[in-house]
């Protein structure tokens, strides 16, 4: 929880193994890295046995990148595919029960804010479809609405990949998968517009197939949530296994559904464009100047 | 044996696009080196894989098809390839990273 953890303790520097002694000298801890330094320098996330091709990994990837300072962030997962991943990483993650990720986020976030006072340390939740909008339903709706600041990321697949390919509310209407061969009978459940009944101060949906727009996305989010509440991010993350995409073809899928249903949209609040403005010097929500009157003909 | 993803490096010193860098789920896999390309005579760097991570999964090759349109990169059998980068015999520097080759299948 500080960069004192990825130092070497004395003596042990030559018996650590090369991704640590990598980790310690490039990693991204107390500098700035964005994704367009990606390739030279040690990424947090190591080697993990997520499936080739995945679309969430690559999700998960530019999300570590984007943390705005991976020393002080804590991620809380739950059972599902993304854990193998968000496991595998230099920075402390918390595994909860099945769908109490947000229930023990809160706890947490409110502990460390008793215990370092203003030092900003970030909580991160990155549960999938099945953990955020079925199992943990309830405790991620009632921490939006005790405005609990910490930042939920949902890693949508639009099924349980984990257990074979059952429906899950995130699952789109008339999908047929292995374990629900009649097709989906409901809508995929609307978690944005339910987020902003709830009081989220930033809701946004994003597509890894935009590695820029991740990064700026997770930024603003994880900033938002130190001072002014919940915040929500929507992730399209494929899964190729039970949607029986080729590897290859991964990012097509990712452009198509995009264009489909996954646009990208963003909801900031009033409270937190200013917070955003003012602390941090964002100049996107600045109030545009108005536009120069029309030149009145003959007058000079 | 299996397929990995192998750059040609002077199509990709050409470009240096590093969207491949970003589009690979797998960390520290696709690597930039500038020494690849400058030694060659390019101005750029060039990426490389390091083979003993690659899964084989060719979402890089999507990309460097149709996103930057370069055609660098080709699936190649592991036992084809002569000299490959591995995690071990890479070392990081201040903005770039430098592999020495060697053969990626032992024995």
């Amino acid at each position: 929880m500080s960069l004192d953890y990825v130092k070497f303790s004395n003596g042990f520097e030559k018996f650590m193994p090369k991704e640590y002694r990598d980790m310690v000298e490039h990693g991204p801890f107390g500098k700035k890295v964005t994704v367009s330094q990606m390739g030279s320098f040690k990424e947090v996330l190591e080697e993990h046995p997520m499936c080739a091709g995945c679309a969430m990994t690559l999700f998960i990837r530019l999300a570590m990148i984007a943390f705005p300072n991976p020393e002080d962030t804590i991620t809380v997962g739950t059972a599902g595919c993304g854990r193998l991943a968000i496991s595998q990483a230099a920075i402390p993650f918390v595994y909860g029960n099945y769908g109490d990720q947000n229930g023990v986020a809160s706890g947490l976030s409110r502990g460390l804010r008793l215990r370092f006072g203003d030092k900003p340390k970030d909580v991160v939740v990155m549960a999938g479809d099945g953990g955020t909008a079925d199992i943990g339903f309830q405790q991620v709706l009632h921490s939006w609405f005790r405005k609990e600041r910490f930042t939920t990321i949902m890693l949508d697949n639009e099924v349980y990949g984990n257990t074979g390919g059952q429906e899950s509310g995130m699952t789109n209407r008339g999908a047929v998968l292995k374990m629900a061969p009649l097709g989906k009978k409901f809508e995929k459940m609307d978690m944005l517009q339910m987020a902003k009944v709830a009081g989220c101060a930033y809701v946004a949906t994003v597509v890894p197939n935009n590695p820029r727009r991740v990064e700026s996305v997770i930024k603003k989010a994880v900033l938002i949530a130190r001072e002014v509440g919940s915040t929500y991010i929507q992730a399209y993350t494929s899964c190729n296994i039970e949607y029986a995409i080729p590897t290859d073809k991964v990012m097509e899928d990712a452009k198509t559904v995009e264009n489909d249903r996954y646009q990208f949209t963003e909801y900031v609040s009033e409270e937190a464009k200013q917070y955003l403005t003012e602390r941090y010097g964002y100049k996107e929500f600045l109030a545009k100047p108005a536009a120069p009157a029309a030149a009145i003909p003959g007058k000079a | 044996m299996y397929l990995v993803a192998d750059i040609n490096v002077e199509i990709c010193a050409a470009k240096s696009c590093k969207l491949c860098t970003q589009y690979c789920p797998e960390a520290n896999t696709i690597q930039y080196s500038e020494e690849l390309g400058k030694d060659k005579g390019f101005k750029y760097g060039s990426a490389y894989v390091a083979v003993d991570r690659c899964k084989g999964c060719a979402q890089c090759v999507w990309v460097c098809d149709n996103m930057a349109k370069n055609y660098a990169i080709k699936m190649i059998m592991i036992d084809q390839l002569p000299k490959a980068a591995l995690t071990e015999n890479i070392t990081y520097g201040e903005k770039s990273t430098t592999a020495v080759l060697a053969s990626p299948v032992v024995g």
